[in-house]
């Protein structure tokens, strides 16, 4: 039998088993704000019991490990939304960038219909309306040179800024490599010390805490395949190249110019490249590479087409003082496109007529304005204005589809972070009464403690009398 | 299902920004009245309203042009009728000779007639307000009948400087119309010209130059032979042009009837593409505002329950 020296021991480690109780509750309390932290339980166990001839008797409880509650599988689901939702989020805010320096707003104007009065498709319609008004030979040339400066700069500017915006995100993928790469080495030198600590058969609860919200922040940025091994630590593979195997960060990644301003992934020892889809690196190429540089080229044909129809039919005409064969725009594309700069100097000499010597012939004009309604085989059969409407709709289109699955990828994340916080996160109420349960199981051990004191003195003082 | 602390507060944050958004969005609507604003509001109403408001910058450029045109014509019709008085005028004093001996009176009539050409000449060399001479086809920086006159300083000739061209303008969506006249066309083909055309013979300048010379040489059997007829001829291609000016002018103004009807009928489109109705939207705001306080308010009652509260 345990006898009184033995129960005071039971009731010792009851005191202290209650204690730690008492501290994982406070630990748990502590960490409600902790959106990492997993709350703990505290495994407690009754102690061997011992052998009598009046058969088992138990010695006790003692506190055996302090476990984490959570849930793998929520982890692996969170961290794949986590991938998707930082693609969406990237691609939006890339493609929401591309549509501001498009410059494509309607607002009301009063006396006259809501129009986007500022961007290229009213500049566009300006010069041919200038070229319009130079047919009844009494409008001014100098109108129309204006115009057609207006439209060249719109081209440029909106093309070096849509340029700048790649330049941004080829420079946020570098950043983000970099916070990549720092991310792997921090899982590896955790799943080294996690080993360890699991390797004397303890816990290493708040490192695997800090490893999963490693993993996670690491998934935003770029979507990672983990998989657990059964010594406790986590590999990470990246497109199917291992980058994180046990303590080892094995590999890397780099950028790698692929030329044409295309930043693409490669892993740092190999060079094989790696095709990322989700995360905001694999959002930020997509966006670029995918509506931005479709932008780009829509644009650059719709200018090289208007250089190449507009000095088609103007370089055909004559001005008042017999001048012929001039070309109106210079330039191949919309990051050069721009005017004659004799004509721009000298507005008069505007090539209007057909014919020399016939200062009322604006045939070459009426032909200029006929342009803007003129289907053209190498804008897909549209006009020149109808084929840049269709360029802004279809970056919106791609906005919405951006924002509407980002919106999806949130509600998602939404759910599996709600249910991992009612899995795992910790409950002030559950807390405090755990904490008043343990208080009182101090106390009972406490009194117990005090009942065997009395007892031993009892026992003690058996001896003097 | 469980329920952690910071369940509660990560959904009450997270409708509470939802309905912050919402309300921005709404606010904007009612305040610019615009329910498209970015392409990526409404791509499709986008890419309508772009091509509407090309349509209906077009459309102004129409009218002005038509304006232009009207003015032109105008100027044309008035001098066109002059120069269908002075045929007139000339062809009363052919008739007139026919009956006429004295040789002063003949030679009164070829002072007249000197005049007539002189005024006829005026009248084919008109300018418009820009300067431009209307009646010299497409050459329009020079004077399109040019005179040579002897020492008396009779007329003996005229030279068309002009050409037969014209040049189409913009009035309508795939719809143009000249307002240039050849004063004179003796190709054959083409548009008519004003005072000579060699298809239907008329040639008034050569007519009114042969009516003074014999009207001074007192050859007033050629005068009824060759003069009379030849200006009857003159006065009724004038009178083609002068119908053919009504035609052109009557078009103007059929085209700027439409191009005003066109005008309302895209503004309305645009509208209906683009604005806000403020009732629905004010209303909206106002249920979204509720949600608003109504979460915020909810929220704060049950943050404030706490167990500690109960624990002595």
């Amino acid at each position: 039998m345990l006898g009184l020296f033995g129960t005071l021991d039971l009731a010792s480690r009851s005191l202290a088993t209650q204690q730690e109780g008492t501290a994982v509750a406070g630990q748990n309390m502590a960490n409600v704000n902790n959106p990492a932290y997993a709350r703990e339980q505290t495994v407690v166990q009754i102690s061997a019991p011992l052998q009598t001839t009046a058969g088992e008797e138990g010695t006790g409880a003692d506190v055996v490990s302090i476990t984490e509650v959570r849930d793998s599988l929520l982890d692996n689901q969170i961290q794949s939304e986590n991938s998707a939702t930082g693609s969406f989020t990237a691609q939006q805010s890339a493609l929401q960038n591309a549509e501001a320096y498009l410059g494509e707003q309607i607002t009301n104007t009063s006396g006259a219909s809501a129009a986007s009065a500022g961007g290229l498709a009213a500049k566009l319609s300006n010069l041919f309306d200038s070229f319009s008004s130079l047919t009844t030979g009494t409008g001014d040339p100098a109108t129309a040179v204006q115009s057609a400066q207006e439209v060249a700069t719109q081209f440029n500017q909106v093309s070096a800024s849509l340029s700048q915006v790649r330049a941004n995100l080829n420079t946020s993928i570098q950043n983000d490599v970099a916070s990549s790469n720092q991310d792997l080495s921090q899982i590896a030198a955790l799943n080294r010390q996690i080993v360890q600590a699991q390797a004397g058969g303890g816990t290493a609860n708040d490192l695997v805490d800090q490893r999963q919200q490693t993993i996670e922040n690491l998934a935003g940025m770029v979507n990672i395949s983990t998989t657990a091994q059964p010594n406790g630590s986590v590999n990470i593979s990246i497109g199917g190249v291992p980058m994180v195997t046990g303590n080892n960060a094995v590999d890397g990644l780099q950028t790698h110019d692929a030329g044409g301003g295309q930043l693409l992934l490669q892993d740092e020892n190999s060079a094989t490249p790696l095709s990322v889809t989700g995360g905001s690196i694999g959002g930020n190429i997509t966006a670029r590479d995918g509506p931005l540089a479709a932008l780009q080229t829509s644009l650059n044909t719709l200018a090289s087409q208007l250089i190449l129809q507009v000095n088609n039919i103007y370089s055909a005409g004559y001005n008042p003082a017999g001048g012929h064969g001039q070309p109106f725009f210079t330039g191949t594309g919309a990051a050069d496109i721009g005017l004659n700069r004799a004509l721009v100097s000298d507005p008069s000499q505007f090539q209007a007529s057909s014919t020399a010597g016939a200062g009322g012939d604006t045939q070459i004009a009426l032909a200029l304005a006929n342009l803007a309604t003129q289907s053209n085989p190498a804008l897909g059969n549209q006009s020149l204005t109808q084929n840049y409407a269709q360029t802004v709709s279809t970056l919106g289109n791609a906005i919405n589809t951006a924002t509407d699955q980002l919106n999806t990828s949130q509600a998602i994340s939404t759910t599996l972070t709600n249910q991992r916080s009612s899995e795992s996160g910790v409950s002030i109420d559950e807390e405090m009464t755990n904490l008043m349960q343990f208080q009182k199981a101090y106390e009972a051990s406490a009194q117990l403690v005090t009942t065997l004191n009395a007892m031993m003195e009892t026992v003690i003082n058996m001896k003097t009398a | 299902m469980r329920i952690s602390s910071s369940l509660f507060t990560n959904n009450l944050l997270s409708q509470m920004n939802q309905l912050q958004g919402q309300q921005i969005q709404l606010q904007n609507q009612a305040t610019t009245g615009l329910k498209v604003s970015l392409p990526e509001d409404d791509p499709a109403a986008m890419n309508q309203v772009l091509a509407l408001q090309t349509q209906d910058a077009a459309n102004t450029q129409y009218q002005s042009n038509i304006t232009q045109l009207q003015s032109t014509a105008t100027t044309a019709a008035s001098a066109m009728n002059s120069l269908q008085t002075i045929t007139e005028q000339a062809g009363e004093i052919a008739t007139e000779a026919g009956g006429v001996n004295s040789s002063t009176q003949l030679a009164n009539y070829a002072t007249q007639v000197g005049s007539l050409i002189q005024e006829a000449l005026q009248a084919a060399n008109t300018q418009d307000a820009q300067g431009n001479y209307i009646f010299g086809g497409t050459i329009n920086n020079q004077p399109p009948f040019a005179a040579t006159t002897d020492s008396d300083g009779n007329v003996t000739a005229v030279a068309y400087k002009g050409n037969t061209n014209v040049s189409q303008c913009q009035i309508g969506p795939g719809q143009t119309v000249t307002a240039q006249v050849p004063g004179e066309n003796t190709t054959g083909t083409g548009p008519a010209g004003l005072l000579a055309d060699s298809r239907s013979g008329a040639d008034l300048f050569r007519d009114l130059i042969s009516l003074q010379q014999n009207l001074t040489s007192g050859n007033t059997s050629a005068i009824a032979s060759t003069d009379s007829p030849n200006l009857t001829t003159d006065e009724n291609n004038l009178v083609s042009g002068i119908a053919e000016n009504g035609v052109l002018q009557s078009t103007l103004e059929s085209a700027g009837t439409a191009a005003t009807q066109l005008g309302n009928s895209l503004a309305t489109q645009t509208s209906n593409l683009t604005s806000a109705d403020l009732a629905t939207t004010l209303t909206k705001l106002d249920q979204t505002q509720t949600a608003y306080q109504a979460a915020m308010q909810s929220g704060v009652m049950i943050m404030n329950l706490s167990i500690l509260d109960f624990i002595q």
